[in-house]
């Protein structure tokens, strides 16, 4: 059956997204503001045709890693890669080629739309008017409006247009969504996942909003007091990371503990009596398997599911390394 | 689209295993038959809004068990035995399950003994109302 699997991903070519190599790659990259360290050796890997959530709590360095990655400003150490173009001496490149929705969407809020726009198309030199005008089309913008007469949710729609006009293979966007209402932000999102991630686009994006992450990225990425604490893909997490509750018959001793916290896989332990939880992460059977193997007799033993959310926060909160 | 697919974001089980598992009933249900073409990628990740990547890994586990297969100018196929291929998965996570009842049951009390009449008298009871209700209609 393996040979008849690899036969068949042989021969389909078409199947595969462009999902190999890296959109983003960065190395033990450090910033700092004046003397003060914001980023502190963080590395991280964006796939390519990825929607890759980027958390992290407020002045964890969230906008720093961004500006970095656009070229704003330089790394004081390390470095990093945009679409292989290095960010400390190919701006020019990288800016053609990526999309890009600042944290404060400031717009010229004095042009309409459609001088916003042509302004926009002078300093691309691949523009493409068609798309962008479908963009216009499918938010019903209207092009005759100044900006400053648009509402929040119009103002990051007109914004991602925008960021759409020069074909980009890679979307950067920073909090696109703060200070939208739910509704706006949900058709925000879905026309992210169905007009750009769809085409095959890649996707990084920060948000203080765990829920927004959840909805629609299928990588995640903790940024804690300047470097990543938790890069995967959310698949991957919710099926690696499980609670486990084990019921002796009698209560096992202190030594027995201490064992099965030093166990690989188990992240974090509490007792009460003769009921143990145990956080685990990896491989549920084996861990199972190794502790009903040991001296001491289980009752019952259950694994239950870890809520994505819950485990996040921990990872946010700092806890999770 | 003839097969409906849907994903709980919120769930604890991975959006690939939920659209696997979909699929699978779609198969055995008959939504979903040989020979049919699922959605391509780029329309699949369309309806659901998630991402392009997590169908790419369903389908490819899909391949990986044998049931779809990917036809240059046809799309994703499902394939001949697909079904049949179901019912046997199934079979043996349904006779999986069997092991676990008689676990739960010795740890209430119940003998071996008691475990094989009580099934005993399941099966009989079942075949028994079938065949009644064949005689009725």
């Amino acid at each position: 059956m393996n040979d008849h699997a690899l036969e068949v991903q042989g021969s389909n070519p078409s199947l595969q997204m462009p999902s190999s190599g890296t959109a983003i790659q960065i190395e033990n990259l450090t910033v700092n503001h004046g003397t003060t360290p914001v980023l502190k050796g963080l590395s991280l890997q964006v796939p390519i045709g990825s929607i890759f959530g980027f958390l992290g709590a407020t002045g964890a360095g969230k906008t720093t890693t961004i500006k970095t990655l656009l070229g704003f400003r330089s790394p004081d150490g390390g470095s990093a890669r945009v679409l292989g173009y290095d960010v400390s001496c190919q701006q020019r490149e990288i800016c053609m080629s990526v999309g890009y929705i600042s944290e404060t969407n400031s717009l010229y809020d004095f042009l309409t739309i459609s001088q916003l726009c042509d302004l926009s198309r002078d300093m691309h030199r691949r523009w493409n008017q068609g798309s962008v005008d479908r963009y216009f089309q499918l938010f019903a913008l209207p092009s005759n409006k100044r900006v400053k007469h648009l509402s929040k949710g119009m103002k990051s729609q007109l914004a991602l247009c925008l960021a759409l006009g020069n074909d980009p293979d890679l979307l950067i966007l920073d909090e696109p969504t703060t200070g939208l209402d739910p509704i706006s932000r949900q058709m925000f999102l879905t026309t992210l996942v169905r007009e750009v991630a769809a085409a095959g686009k890649t996707i990084f994006f920060s948000s203080p909003l765990l829920s927004e992450v959840e909805s629609i990225a299928d990588h995640v990425a903790v940024l804690h007091d300047g470097s990543i604490v938790l890069s995967d893909e959310l698949d991957h997490l919710r099926e690696r990371q499980k609670m486990v509750k084990l019921v002796y018959m009698e209560q096992p001793p202190v030594e027995e503990m201490t064992l099965l916290r030093s166990l690989p896989g188990v992240r974090q332990l509490e007792q009460r009596e003769r009921v143990v939880r145990l956080r685990i992460e990896g491989d549920t059977d084996a861990l199972v398997g190794t502790i009903q193997a040991r001296p001491y007799a289980l009752r019952d033993v259950e694994v239950v599911a870890v809520r994505l959310e819950e485990l996040l926060i921990e990872y946010l909160r700092g806890d999770g390394a | 689209m003839t097969i409906w697919l849907q994903v709980d974001i919120r769930s604890n089980v991975p959006i690939y295993v939920q659209l696997i598992e979909q699929i699978q009933h779609a198969l055995e249900v008959g939504t979903l038959s040989p020979g049919d073409a699922l959605p391509s990628v780029r329309e699949l990740a369309s309806e659901l809004s998630i991402a392009p990547n997590t169908i790419v890994k369903t389908y490819n586990e899909l391949q990986r068990m044998g049931l779809i297969e990917s036809r240059a100018g046809k799309g994703t196929i499902v394939l001949g035995k697909a079904k049949e291929m179901v019912r046997v998965r199934q079979q043996e996570a349904l006779l999986e399950h069997l092991s676990t009842v008689v676990h739960d049951g010795s740890l209430l009390g119940l003998s071996a003994e008691a475990l094989r009449d009580h099934f005993e008298q399941a099966v009989q009871q079942f075949f028994s109302e079938r065949q009644q209700q064949g005689d009725k209609s």
